[in-house]
């Protein structure tokens, strides 16, 4: 992957409706990046299948396989492209199925501009973020109580040789712990720099993926050494575990 | 959902306890007949005590019968006769079987009435969720021009570009309103028909000339779009169906036409009639994108949009064609669509019934 941001993004805009599209691809070109365009699921899958962008804009209501199937779908095949969701249904039950298929965002139709383009800007510098946060040879591989973590490959081994497979969410929240190692870090906080806002309904949504992280890396996840709850304000990391 | 649990366990309570009541009721009036049928005997046990008694006392056997009529006496002994004996029997076979029938008969109206009272129920909680259905799907439908509509807008206030570029924002957003005035119009349609045929009339309408007004409509935007439109149907043929419903069939077909060829173009659709029995058939064929053979069917279904995005400017609100459906069964006639697959064009096939006059 690599280390320096390009100069221009390129987003991959995926919407049915030529009307929206064009709309949304004249702006995000005025704004200066490289835009490429897919009406369908599957024409997307074959784009992605053959090349790479820094964002998909995700239409989700669409013909054939709909943009929840093509994020999962990309996650499967291990791709963490961000994705930003485009959808004519906004409440949260919705939000939380699009975020729970993998992606990064979610903006219900009709949007306003602005928005849009906040979005998309927020989302592109939460992953510079975690790009340069894991550039060099120190930050991108992070080893504590017999697990690794390999941050650029999104994998990592735990301490009972077990090989695990990160989602681009998990990656990114425990590099931001282990970038605190031994600070409490808010809940409030780990959603703002891996989701950005008010993406999701509640702060407990960081507690099922501290769930998931303890299942992967602590001998026992009951009694955790490494990811622990500060009651009533959020979690502390310590890479060498309690005493 | 929570109303048809509450009835559904009220429905098996009242079962459940019907049954109990049946089973005890039938046992109980088994039980009295038995009884009953036990005081005769003994009755009847007396009578021919009686009777023997009478016997030894002198009494001739004639006016023993005559006195008592179920005794019979033979070789100097009185006892019950063998027809009394099996009536009785008769009688307590009798009764239980009614009480059987009697208790049968109560279960199962209890059953029909709660079978009939379940369907009534489930027609209407089908109806309720199709509502909330459709309500989800027209409001999810509006959205997407309006998020098309208010990007442009906004598009404009925020980058006040050149005249070219803000006249094709323009055209946009009026591509964009004709698209929602055509769904409000499509959508208030097809909720007429979905409350039924209240306002339908059955008249013979000339097909020739009904047809010809559609084309004649859709012209220009054909013209523009450099589709040609022909149009062979016999002055002579009529068929029976809503004069205003085979106007709103025909223009929803050849729209529907219009957004198959708008992707490809160019192109052609072509309109062919033909008296077939009691019957007119109208094929309408276009050289556009077709679609999967085995989408046929799914065509008519509401808010089906196999090109969702149109191109060239048309936009499908998925409504046009299960209007048609919905009209062609109103006027008793059907639609058909049939494509060798995408990129072979399209054929749809409406039938109706031929005007008396023309019958062959």
């Amino acid at each position: 992957m690599s280390t320096e941001a390009p100069v221009a993004p390129r987003v991959l805009v995926v919407e049915d409706d030529t009307h929206l599209a064009a709309g949304v691809i004249e702006n995000l070109r005025a704004e200066g990046y490289e835009v490429s365009a897919a009406s369908d699921g599957e024409q997307a899958l074959a784009w992605l299948a053959g090349a790479g962008c820094a964002l998909i804009v995700l239409d989700v209501m669409l013909p054939g396989i709909d943009g929840l199937g093509v994020c999962r779908r990309l996650r499967e095949q291990g791709n963490n492209t961000p994705v930003l969701f485009l959808t004519a249904r906004g409440d949260p039950a919705d939000r939380v199925r699009g975020l729970e298929a993998g992606g990064d965002d979610y903006l219900a139709k009709p949007f306003h501009l602005q928005e849009f383009l906040l979005r998309v800007r927020a989302i592109l510098r939460r992953w510079d973020w975690y790009h340069s946060a894991s550039a060099t040879a120190a930050t991108a591989v992070l080893s504590f109580g017999g697990n690794e973590v390999d941050f650029r490959a999104f994998r990592a081994r735990a301490w009972n040789g077990e090989a695990q497979e990160l989602t681009e969410k998990e990656a990114m929240i425990l590099k931001v712990l282990a970038e605190h190692d031994g600070d409490i870090v808010s809940r409030e906080d780990l959603l703002e720099k891996v989701w950005g806002y008010d993406v999701f309904p509640s702060t407990r949504t960081v507690d099922n993926f501290i769930l998931r992280l303890r299942k992967r890396f602590e001998a026992d996840p009951a009694n955790p050494r490494h990811f622990l709850t500060v009651w009533g304000v959020g979690y502390r990391f310590l890479k060498d575990g309690t005493p | 959902m929570k109303s048809t649990r509450v009835f559904q366990l009220t429905a098996l309570a009242l079962v459940l306890v019907s049954v109990v009541q049946v089973a005890w009721w039938v046992f109980d009036q088994r039980s009295y007949t038995q009884r009953n049928a036990q005081t005769l005997r003994t009755a009847y046990a007396g009578q021919a005590a009686a009777a023997q008694a009478l016997l030894e006392g002198g009494s001739r056997p004639e006016r023993i019968h005559e006195l008592l009529p179920n005794i019979l006496v033979s070789d100097g002994h009185a006892a019950l006769s063998p027809a009394a004996s099996a009536a009785l029997a008769a009688e307590q076979v009798s009764r239980h079987r009614q009480y059987a029938w009697e208790g049968a008969f109560f279960l199962l109206a209890l059953g029909l009435c709660i079978a009939v009272i379940a369907r009534a129920l489930r027609a209407e909680a089908h109806v309720l969720a199709e509502q909330d259905s459709f309500l989800a799907l027209v409001s999810h439908q509006f959205k997407t021009p309006l998020a098309s509509l208010q990007l442009s807008l906004e598009t404009l206030a925020l980058r006040t570009p050149p005249p070219p570029q803000a006249r094709v924002l323009i055209d946009r957003m009026l591509a964009d309103v004709a698209r929602m005035e055509l769904m409000v119009t499509q959508i208030l349609e097809s909720a007429r028909l979905e409350r039924g045929r209240a306002d339908f009339r059955s008249e013979p309408v000339q097909l020739a000339g009904a047809v010809g007004r559609v084309i004649a409509q859709l012209e220009e935007r054909a013209r523009q779009a450099q589709v040609s439109i022909a149009s062979d149907i016999e002055p002579g043929l009529s068929v029976v169906s809503d004069p205003l419903a085979l106007d709103v069939v025909m223009r929803n077909v050849l729209e529907n036409a219009l957004a198959a060829l708008a992707p490809v173009g160019r192109g052609s659709i072509a309109l062919t009639a033909r008296a077939r029995g009691d019957e007119v058939e109208l094929a309408v064929r276009d050289s556009g994108v077709g679609f999967a053979t085995a989408d046929g069917p799914r065509l008519f279904e509401k808010f089906t949009r196999l090109h969702p995005g149109g191109g060239g400017g048309y936009y499908g609100t998925g409504l046009g064609l299960f209007i048609v459906r919905r009209l062609m069964e109103l006027a008793q006639g059907r639609v058909s669509a049939h494509s060798d697959g995408p990129g072979q064009g399209a054929s749809f096939l409406l039938t109706w019934p031929a005007a008396p006059g023309q019958r062959s």
